[in-house]
């Protein structure tokens, strides 16, 4: 016990004040420097989101267009090949209604597909309106930041998608999505979610719920040209993210978003 | 260099020549290309089948309807909104130009109160809606139970699509 700490005094004491500021200058100093590189830029990520080098997909919804109709719902799951069980959903509708007393209802039967019966009377109502939910296609996605074995990513063009031959079903990325868009496909055992319907895209046709939305409450577009509608549309619009306290990069935009939306 | 030393290194290099050997072997080629991830995972979901045409494959063959529909309240309403999906359909009559379309590739017509019920149920969150592509019209809300349940005179029970043509509502 007494050799310990009097090696202890005597190491202590080799360290200079001088020495002590030099190795801690380099130390900061190279954290510092590294982090400016892309593989540690860490602070970079958080305080700023990535925008793409080509293509850089953006989306737009129009809720105060949304008549709540449920075809994009409808139309995603057969395009897709989604279980038609009410509870896998890529992309679905919410009705929320605001109370007189304040209490917030938000339904979602069969996610809209067999369309909304109104629950409460006329009378309570404060205010009600319908939600489209899909993927936020995050430039920072929580899900693509867990996966254990890079079965998720984002693409160039800013879409997130799945690996399915990758995919372990660890579940993982389906409680870390803030927004509910991921779900374990009973067949295949593996994740499923929205891929932009990159598929269609290929073929120079807009995604399924775009391409059907009777009302046109959602656009499609390229965040980096100037010009695309979805760019037009931020611009005439005052839009908003879901839950833009978690930093996601979400590059969904909801025009007319309520603050009650989660 | 004291011989545990010499043996820790040693073992350390044999563990990390043996992951680097076997990394090599169950590393797929195109993983890393864009990122911690397989890239040709991009050009698998690119492969997925389609079933929705776009509204542009319509028209080609029904361009009457598409005519008939441009200046009526569903003229921004694309044929496989109602219709579903139709790109086998499209792609039958592509092939076969002059056939019968089999009855499993015909489109559904559905005429049901329901199916127009989807849009045009009344309700709260649609009685603002506006469009102002059809001089901010609001959309029409009725209540499917109620709204001329039964012909006036004969009681006879009335679907939407015998007062309303679809096309031309």
């Amino acid at each position: 016990m007494s050799l310990s700490s009097s090696t202890m005094k005597q190491h202590k004491s080799n360290i200079s004040r001088r020495d002590f500021f030099k190795a801690g200058t380099f130390i900061v100093g190279g954290i510092a420097v590294t982090s400016v590189f892309t593989p540690f830029n860490g602070i970079l990520f958080a305080s700023e989101a990535p925008k793409g080098k080509g293509k850089w997909y953006g989306i737009g919804i129009d809720i105060s267009k949304c008549i709540g109709c449920g075809k994009c719902a409808n139309a995603c799951k057969l395009e897709n090949n989604v279980p038609q069980e009410p509870f896998y959903f890529r992309s679905w509708v919410e009705q929320y209604t605001i109370k007189n007393d304040g209490s917030i209802l938000v339904e979602s039967p069969n996610g809209g597909i067999d369309g909304f019966m109104q629950s409460v009377p006329d009378e309570e109502i404060f205010k009600s309106f319908f939600v489209p939910k899909m993927c936020n296609h995050c430039a920072k996605s929580p899900c693509v930041q867990v996966c254990p074995v890079g079965a998720t990513f984002e693409t160039d063009d800013g879409i997130v998608l799945v690996d399915e031959t990758y995919c372990i079903g660890c579940r993982y990325c389906v409680q870390a999505c803030p927004y509910g868009c991921r779900y374990i496909h009973p067949e295949k055992g593996t994740v499923d979610k929205c891929s932009l319907c990159i598929h269609r895209l290929e073929k120079g046709l807009q995604p399924a719920c775009f391409e059907i939305c009777p009302t046109e409450a959602r656009i499609l577009g390229d965040l980096n040209d100037p010009d695309s509608n979805i760019n037009s549309f931020l611009k005439n619009h005052t839009c908003m993210v879901v839950k833009p306290h978690l930093n996601t990069g979400s590059k969904l935009f909801y025009n007319a978003l309520s603050p009650e939306v989660r | 260099m004291p011989q545990q030393i010499k043996r820790l290194i040693s073992a350390f290099a044999i563990v990390i020549l043996l992951f680097l050997v076997m990394q090599q072997v169950l590393k797929p080629s195109s993983f890393g290309v864009s990122g911690h991830y397989r890239f040709l995972a991009i050009q698998e979901n690119k492969l997925k089948e389609l079933q929705y045409a776009g509204s542009e494959s319509c028209i080609k063959c029904h361009e009457d309807i598409h005519i008939e529909k441009s200046d009526g309240y569903h003229a921004q309403l694309k044929c496989e909104v109602c219709h579903g999906p139709a790109l086998r359909h499209v792609m039958y009559a592509d092939k076969f130009e002059n056939e019968e379309l089999p009855d499993s590739l015909k489109l559904n017509k559905p005429d049901e109160r329901k199916d127009c019920a989807v849009c045009h149920r009344i309700n709260a969150a649609r009685i603002k809606i506006t469009f102002d592509t059809i001089d901010n019209s609001m959309i029409k809300q009725v209540d499917p139970m109620k709204h001329n349940l039964v012909h006036k005179k004969t009681k006879v029970e009335l679907k939407c699509i015998e007062c309303h043509y679809p096309h031309q509502p």
